[in-house]
Parts: C-alpha cells; sequence; structure tokens
C-alpha cells in the first residue's frame, strides 16, 4: 500500500495536478460542514467572527447557516441569495449585485462537484504545494468581479479544504476555516497573519 | 352646348376639386384622440371617467417579455432594453425590476429622511442607532457585506435600500440576474409605460415602433423574442390588422366597381365621368369638416368614404335613363325630383348625428350631409352637359323586359308585409335579451390567446388592473397628496386582508410638504446626535469617526425645503409621480392604481370617508356612458325620422305615394333587426349608422321605382339603374362583411342586408296596385 502511493506521488515535490485534487475533494450532496468565517473590515477596528454550518443540499441549494452570535440563514439558490435574520425580513438580492459571492459560489460548488470546467469560467487557476498541503489561488476573470475581488485562495490538506479567504481590491478580507466547530479551535486573537499561517500549516486535524 | 365649352367645363370643374382638394390636403389635421367618439360628458363623474379612460397609468403600460433559450441573455438584454426606452422620450417610466442605489441622483440622497417614513416611527436617538448599527455588523460577515458596505458610512440605517424597496411593487416577479423574471425563469419581464396616452393611437404606433428598435438595438442574441402586451399594444396590433383588411377589400372594391360599370355602360368616359361628383363629394365634406371643426378624425375619414359612396349612384341613375336623341340636360329634368327627395331625405337622417353630443359623430354627419349635397348638386348641374351621346338604351333590353315582366307578374301580399312588421316588432319587444351592446372593446375585440397571455403577465407582474382606478381630487397638490396618504393605511389592510393584491399611491414616492416637515423635524440637532452616535457605538467594533458623513448628512436634511411636485425635475422620482399626480386647468388630480382587485366594494367603503375620492369603474362606466349616448343618438334619429317623413311627404304629396315609398326600407330595417337579434348579434353605434345608410338607399330605390311608375321603358332604365346601383353597394359591403373585424363586418352585413331587402321590397312594394295592369 505505501508503496503503491510511493509509485503514484512524484518524488520530486512539482505542484499538484488540478484534476486529480478536484477528484479527491469532491463531496456528494447532501453534505455539512461546521465553519468560522472571520471578517476584516476598513470600518472596524477588530474583526468580527461567526461560527455555524454550511450545507450543500440535494437540490442544488447552499446554504450558510449562522448559529453564533446570532442565528441567521443565508440561501444561496440558482441566481437568487436571500439573507434571513431572527425577526426581520429577509433580504433579497442576485449574484449579479454580489459578484464577489458569485466568485466564491463557483468555487464552492466546482469544489464541492469537482467541476473544473465551472471554476475556469470565472477563475484564472494556479495550484501550488504538495498533494498533502496544497493551495489553490482563484484569480478572477471578468473585469466586474476583479472590481469587487482580488483573488480566493483556498488552502487544504489532502482531500480537505481547510480554508477559503477572500481578499478584496480595499484591503477587506474575509477568511472561512472549514470543520473548525468555534473560534476557540483558531489561533487568539484572530490576526491575519497568524489565521493565514495556520490555514497553511501542515498541523492540525 | 359646344366641345369647347364642355371641354372648358370639364377643366373647370377638375380644375376646382384639385384645387380644393390641395388646400383640403395642405391644410388638414388628421385627429387620431378616440375620445372623439365618446359623449361629452354632462356630469362630474363623467369627466373623470372620459379624462383617466387612457389617460390613467394602467392604460398606457406596457407588460413586455423578452424571452430565449438563455435567460442571462434575456437579463442583459432587458437592462440594455430598459436603457434604451427610458432614453427615447416615447415611455416616461420603465421598470425591469433593477433597483440600482448608485442611480438616486446626489441631490436627492440627503432627502431620505424626509421621505423615508423611518422617523414615523422611531427617533434617531441612541437605542435606535445602537439597534441599527448591531444589524449592520450582521451585515458586515453576511454574504451582502459586498454591496452594503460602501454605503454604511453615509446611511448606516441603510435608510437609502428602505426607500428603493418602498419604491418597488408590493409583489413583484421573482429577480434573476436582478431582473424581473417568470416564475419558470425562461422570461425577463418588464413594464414601460408610455408618454402617449392610451386613447392616442397614433402616439401608441410611435411607442410600439419605437420599442422594436430598441430591443432590435439591444438584444444580444439572434434568438431572443419580445413580446408586448397591453391597451396600447392591442389598439396597435387591431388598427393594422383593420388597415391591413380595409386595403384588400377596398383594392377588390375598386376593381369590381370598375367592371361593373364598365359592363353596365360599355363606355370608358361615362367610367370616369361617374367618378366625378363622387371625388366632388369626398373633397368638399372635407373641407367642410375641416372649417367647421379644425381637423378631421381618422375615423371619420374612413367611415365618411364607407358613407357617401352612396353618391356613386346619382350619376348612375342618370347614365342609365340615357338614350339616343335624349339630351342628358333634358333628362335631368325629370329626375331631379326624385333624386332631390333622395338627397334631401338621406342627409335629414344623417343631420341626426350632428346633435348626438359626441364629437366624432358630428364630424361624419357634417362630411356626409356636404358630400351627399355636392354629390347631388353637382349631377344636376355640371354632370348633364358632358354626359357623351348613348348609342344605347337600357330600355332595349330583352333581359330587362323579361325581368320587369316577370317581377310585376309576382303576386304582392301586402298583408304579408303587415304581418311581418309586426311579427317583428312584437319579437323585439318581448325578447328578453337586450338589444344594445354596451361594450366597446366588442367591436375590436382582441384575440382571446392573447388576453389570456395579458392577464398572465399583468398578474406576474403585479401590474395594475385597467378597470379600476382610485381618483383623487383637490385644489392643489398638497391636499391630493395629503388624501392619498390618508388613504395608504386603509388599502394596506385590504391588502392584509387579501382583498388586494396591491396598490400604488403618489405619495408612497412624494409624501405631502406636511408629513416631510414633520419628519425632518424629528431630526435631532448635531450635538444631540453626535452623543447618541457615541452611546451606540459605545463597544461596537467600529472605527470611530467612521460616520462622520452621516452625521453630515443628517445636518444637511434638517434645513432641506421640503420637495415638491416642480422640484422632482430630471429625477427618477419625476417619472414615476407625474404619472400619479396630474395639474389640471384649474384642480389637480392623483391616481391610485389597483392591483388584484377582489371586492370592489369593500373599497368603496374604504374610500368613502375621505371626500374627493372617487372609485372609478372604467368599464361600466364606459357601458353607461354608451347606453347614455346611443339613448340620445336614438332620440335624434327619431326626429330626423319624423323630418324625413315629412321631407318625402313634401316631394311626393301623396300619403298612399308616401306609405309606398317608405314601406320596403322600414320593413328592411325591422326584418334586419330582427334577424340579427335572433342570430345573437348584440346592435353597436355602427349598426346603427348602417341601418341609417341602409334605409337611405332603401329610400333612392323606392323612389325611383315609384318614379318609374306606368312608363315600361322608365321603368326598365329604373330597374337598370337600381340593378347597377344595388349591385355596387352590396359589392362593397358584402366584402366588408367578409372582414373578421366584428367592427367592419357589423357595418357590411347590416347594408349588405339592407341592400337586398331594400331592393326586392321596392320592387314588390313601390309600384300602385293597379300599374299591373298597365304593364305588358
Amino acid at each position: 500500500m505505501i508503496a503503491l502511493t510511493l509509485a503514484a506521488t512524484p518524488l520530486h515535490a512539482a505542484d499538484p495536478d488540478l484534476d486529480t485534487l478536484l477528484a479527491r475533494l469532491a463531496r456528494p450532496a447532501p453534505d455539512s460542514t461546521s465553519f468560522v468565517e472571520i471578517r476584516y473590515s476598513s470600518l472596524l477596528d477588530k474583526p468580527i467572527l461567526v461560527s455555524g454550518h454550511l450545507e450543500h443540499q440535494a437540490d442544488g441549494a447552499l446554504v450558510r447557516r449562522v448559529e453564533s452570535p446570532y442565528q441567521e440563514v443565508t440561501v444561496l439558490q440558482g441566481e437568487n441569495v436571500s439573507v434571513e435574520r431572527a425577526g426581520s425580513k429577509p433580504r433579497q438580492f442576485s449574484l449579479d449585485r454580489a459578484p464577489e459571492l458569485r466568485g466564491t459560489l463557483a468555487s464552492f460548488g466546482a469544489l464541492l462537484k469537482g467541476d473544473r470546467p465551472m471554476l475556469e469560467q470565472y477563475f484564472a487557476v494556479t495550484v501550488s504545494g504538495s498533494d498533502a498541503l496544497w493551495e489553490i489561488t482563484l484569480a478572477p476573470r471578468n473585469q466586474k468581479l476583479k472590481r469587487r475581488l482580488s483573488n480566493i485562495v483556498v488552502d487544504g490538506a489532502g482531500d480537505r479544504p481547510r480554508c477559503f479567504t477572500l481578499h478584496e481590491p480595499d484591503g477587506d478580507e474575509s477568511l472561512m476555516a472549514l470543520g473548525v466547530d468555534g473560534p476557540g479551535d483558531l489561533p487568539a486573537p484572530p490576526e491575519r497573519q497568524a489565521l493565514e499561517a495556520w490555514c497553511t500549516a501542515s498541523t492540525g486535524h | 352646348m359646344t366641345p369647347a365649352r364642355k371641354g372648358l367645363l370639364l377643366v373647370t370643374w377638375i380644375a376646382t376639386v384639385a384645387l380644393l382638394g390641395w388646400v383640403v390636403n395642405r391644410d388638414l389635421v388628421i385627429g387620431s384622440d378616440l375620445r372623439l367618439f365618446m359623449p361629452s360628458p354632462r356630469t362630474q363623474q363623467e369627466r373623470l371617467i372620459l379624462e383617466e379612460i387612457g389617460e390613467g397609468p394602467a392604460s398606457r403600460m406596457l407588460l413586455l417579455a423578452i424571452s430565449g433559450p438563455d435567460p442571462q441573455a434575456a437579463a442583459e438584454t432587458s437592462r440594455a432594453l430598459a436603457a434604451a426606452l427610458r432614453s427615447s422620450g416615447e415611455f416616461r417610466l420603465v421598470a425591469n425590476g433593477e433597483s440600482n442605489l448608485d442611480s438616486i441622483p446626489e441631490s436627492l440622497l440627503a432627502y431620505r429622511y424626509l421621505l423615508s417614513p423611518t422617523l414615523d416611527h422611531t427617533m434617531l436617538d441612541a437605542g435606535y442607532l445602537r439597534a441599527q448599527l448591531e444589524e449592520r455588523l450582521r451585515d458586515l460577515s453576511s454574504p451582502a457585506a459586498g454591496f452594503l458596505e460602501p454605503w454604511l458610512p453615509r446611511d448606516p440605517t441603510l435608510e437609502l435600500l428602505k426607500l428603493a424597496d418602498s419604491w418597488l411593487p408590493a409583489r413583484q416577479p421573482q429577480l434573476m440576474y436582478d431582473v424581473w423574471f417568470d416564475p419558470a425563469g425562461t422570461e425577463a419581464l418588464l413594464v414601460a409605460e408610455t408618454r402617449a396616452p392610451g386613447f392616442d393611437p397614433r402616439g401608441q404606433r410611435r411607442a410600439a415602433d419605437e420599442l422594436q428598435r430598441a430591443f432590435e438595438a439591444s438584444r444580444t442574441d439572434s434568438r431572443l423574442r419580445l413580446e408586448a402586451s397591453g391597451p396600447g399594444a392591442f389598439s396597435v396590433l387591431m388598427q393594422a390588422r383593420m388597415q391591413e383588411e380595409v386595403q384588400w377589400i377596398g383594392t377588390v372594391d375598386a376593381i369590381g366597381i370598375v367592371l361593373l360599370l364598365l359592363v353596365a355602360y360599355r363606355s370608358l368616359p361615362v367610367l370616369v365621368l361617374g367618378l366625378l361628383p363622387l371625388v366632388s363629394a369626398g373633397v368638399a365634406g372635407l373641407a367642410a369638416v375641416g372649417t367647421i371643426f379644425g381637423q378631421v378624425h381618422g375615423i371619420t375619414l374612413a367611415f365618411g368614404f364607407t358613407l357617401i359612396g352612396v353618391a356613386q349612384d346619382y350619376p348612375i341613375h342618370l347614365f342609365s335613363h340615357q338614350h339616343r336623341g335624349l339630351d342628358a340636360r333634358t333628362s335631368v329634368r325629370a329626375l331631379w325630383p326624385t333624386l332631390a327627395t333622395g338627397v334631401a331625405s338621406t342627409c335629414v337622417a344623417y343631420l341626426a348625428f350632428l346633435f348626438s353630443g359626441v364629437g366624432g359623430l358630428a364630424q361624419l354627419s357634417v362630411f356626409t350631409v356636404t358630400g351627399l349635397a355636392v354629390a347631388g348638386l353637382t349631377t344636376r348641374f355640371l354632370l348633364p352637359p358632358l354626359v357623351p351621346d348613348s348609342g344605347r338604351d337600357a330600355a332595349d333590353s330583352a333581359v330587362l323586359g323579361r325581368l320587369w315582366h316577370s317581377i310585376a307578374g309576382l303576386p304582392r301580399p301586402l298583408w304579408l308585409g303587415v304581418a311581418i312588421a309586426g311579427a317583428c316588432t312584437g319579437y323585439l319587444a318581448l325578447s328578453p335579451r337586450p338589444l344594445w351592446e354596451n361594450n366597446l372593446g366588442a367591436l375590436t375585440p382582441v384575440p382571446r390567446a392573447l388576453l389570456e397571455r395579458d392577464s398572465a403577465l399583468r398578474k406576474e407582474l403585479g401590474a395594475p388592473d385597467i378597470r379600476h382606478l382610485l381618483v383623487i381630487e383637490g385644489a392643489d397638490a398638497q391636499s391630493v397628496l395629503e388624501k392619498a396618504e390618508a388613504l395608504e393605511p386603509g388599502l394596506q389592510s385590504m391588502v392584509t386582508r387579501g382583498e388586494l393584491g396591491g396598490f400604488d399611491d403618489p405619495a408612497r414616492y412624494l409624501p405631502p410638504k406636511s408629513t416631510q416637515e414633520r419628519r425632518r423635524a424629528a431630526l435631532p440637532e448635531p450635538g444631540a446626535l453626535e452623543s447618541a452616535l457615541a452611546e451606540a457605538l459605545g463597544t461596537t467594533p467600529f472605527k470611530p469617526g467612521v460616520f462622520a458623513p452621516f452625521l453630515a448628512d443628517v445636518e444637511r436634511a434638517r434645513h432641506l425645503a421640503a420637495l415638491g411636485p416642480s422640484d422632482l425635475a430630471g429625477t427618477p422620482l419625476e417619472t414615476r409621480v407625474e404619472s400619479m399626480l396630474l395639474e389640471r386647468d384649474d384642480h389637480w388630480t392623483g391616481l391610485i392604481t389597483l392591483a388584484g382587485l377582489s371586492n370592489p366594494a369593500a373599497l368603496a367603503q374604504t374610500v368613502a370617508g375621505t371626500p374627493g375620492v372617487t372609485l372609478l369603474d372604467l368599464k361600466q362606466a364606459s357601458e353607461d356612458l354608451v347606453a347614455h349616448q346611443r339613448e340620445r343618438i336614438l332620440w335624434c334619429l327619431a326626429i330626423s325620422a319624423v323630418l324625413l317623413v315629412i321631407v318625402v311627404f313634401v316631394a311626393l304629396r301623396d300619403a298612399s305615394r308616401v306609405r309606398r315609398v317608405l314601406a320596403p326600407m322600414v320593413l328592411t330595417n325591422l326584418v334586419i333587426v330582427a334577424l340579427f337579434h335572433a342570430a345573437g348579434i348584440s346592435l353597436s353605434l355602427f349598426h346603427l349608422i348602417a341601418l341609417v345608410l341602409a334605409a337611405g338607399l332603401g329610400l333612392d330605390y323606392a323612389l325611383f321605382f315609384e318614379h318609374a311608375a306606368d312608363d315600361p321603358a322608365e321603368q326598365r332604365r329604373t330597374l337598370h339603374a337600381v340593378i347597377v346601383c344595388s349591385l355596387s353597394t352590396f359589392l362593397v359591403f358584402a366584402l366588408l362583411g367578409l372582414s373578421t373585424m366584428p367592427v367592419l363586418r357589423a357595418i357590411g352585413i347590416t347594408v349588405a342586408a339592407g341592400v337586398v331587402g331594400n331592393f326586392v321590397l321596392a320592387l314588390l312594394l313601390t309600384r300602385p296596385r293597379d300599374a299591373k295592369t298597365h304593364g305588358r
């Protein structure tokens, strides 16, 4: 078994093959994974953290369920996004209004389904690292998306993505750590460098 | 008359007609306001109805659907089309679901606190701001962060978004790619309001052309299709179809009549001469209408030429009585009393419409009366010297002789005529079904499939009903806006109860100044706001000073003068408000459009408490108007019928002759009305006009038969003339009866049936009983 793995893995550390990587990452729906999201904004002097679950439902909808520190459900279905918070009326908008979201969604969907053409429709894709510890960088192709999104970096280990990081042109950033149950599992205080280091570190789970 | 003088007469005549025609053509303004064919209003309510029919936003609204295999292409085209239509000048409001905060001009941004209802329920105090900032923090970590974040420093309560949301229809279609789509997600939907009112067919035509052009220019995929629905689109469609039919019918008519005249008279000069009185009639009629009314309506033009087509008969009578050795000037003197009686009595019948109280019918009346009089007079005085000597005599025709003989031999059961008249009258009097059609739409019906599509789109888009409308009247704009605002809670609770799908009112976009000023007074002073904000920020992670633009905006708002209708020029609000808040001569009118009204009675009750507010049921009201209008026209017709009998009596001076002349026409009209009723055809104004036309023809036939009384040769010549007249008229109207347009069909069938009935009955009933013994 070990011999087989060794045979399949090039000895010199070449960048991992995207197709192979995507095939390994694909998860059949329905699927659910916990997340912690940290948002850095120029309006704020410290980041905000929320945690909850991401669900990929059988009908193709992506649901982002915030459970702490408040309840909020975002449903991304087709072209439409609805954000519903306990006690207020749902806000609805389309992906055209939020191009960065279309990008995230496309990258998420493509990763979940192993759909490379979809990924490449929106992004120029580069892969680095090794099979064990890899990083996919997605640079937007169209101008509209570029105005709102510098790039998306997906860090992962083996067959699991660990972090989705969205870099916005104004320096704002949003980092989503997957498979993490709460802020307690992350470095504290949640500073950018510390978190980025955590995302790319080989240790973890 | 020497050939030279004949030539001079002919040239002078043609030159006069041509010159008058040129002047008329130069000065003629052709109107297209359909309201000219509606009765002039007598009550305040009727005045409102006439103003709102076609003027209200609902009747200007076009519902558009762009479909194609690729929804994204449809969405892109929807955006490009909306932009093109907005800048075209033909449309004043185009909505496709896009609500772009960036499109709200800078000048209106500070007004958001005066326009939005937030300050009606709350103060900009620490508690409220604190709650809002908490929400904004959550927004910042939600997927909506991307587009909300840039606005937050200026607008932490998201007032602008609340305003933009409140301007969207209460129930709107689903959004895909940020534009409206049908539930299946295959068609992009838009609503466009034309600048031209619904009753202006020419304006609607321009809008339709512009729409098509803009679509061609903005489509991103050649497989995309555009569908337009709504009153304006339908009227354009129906008009095009009507024109198409009238064109081919007219072409066939012209060929048919030329052939008929050639067969009847075998002479080209006669054919050309025969047209001169008709052309003179048309030009004179137009000149008269233009002089009296300043303009002529398109319908008068089209319809009037149909009516004065009768004038073609006048020269035919003259030609058919021509024979060798007879100078037309002699013959016309013998014919003239009969011809003059026919012309005068027909003119009297059409005079009824002059007093109908309907502008369009008055035009029609002037046109027809002038035209017929001119045709009669030119036939009497100008035509005879020009008629060439005829080598042929209709009286020589053996066929006609045999025909006349066999007709003369027919039994004439006068009691049967009386019995039929009695039966028809009894049937019509006793039938429980209404005799009349009050629904104007029934005359130019839109195909059922299109109507179904329209109501589906209307429901989808939450577009207003065409039928119901709330009208608010007031001395000035502010009082109208105040009433509109006062109605909102009642209407809203009807929406909640499900009795109303939605409504749209001007105060929603432009609250009355009193309300704006109340909100302005509720804005805190800079010091108070600053400390409230500081308290609200407390331990939130917002950076200090981040909301300075907000403080500045509120301070600016505190010194703004309230917005009035005239301040909206150039803003997106202008287009919204101008269609619902109108200034008329000395007063202001506000319109509240309604969608999905299921309980009109409850609505009437809801608005009953507010003075100056009327719930209009345009369908019911227009049907009432039509009924009133018809009542008046029927009275006018009754009076002109009496006048007509007097004219005939003065001409014939003999009760039994008058009876014989009038009997065929009365009986024919009775039978036609009874047959139509039995066939389930409801009578409209157009049937009425057609019946008058048929009656006029019948009277002519009867007068000429009566005139021919005893002379066998004259009888055959008259028979020849009446056959040519009735055949040509029958041809024209029978073709019109083949039309798919009910209004054309109504006229065609009525007149064609009238020609047949009048011809047969005139033959049978007109000659005195003893005439038989003189026949061959």
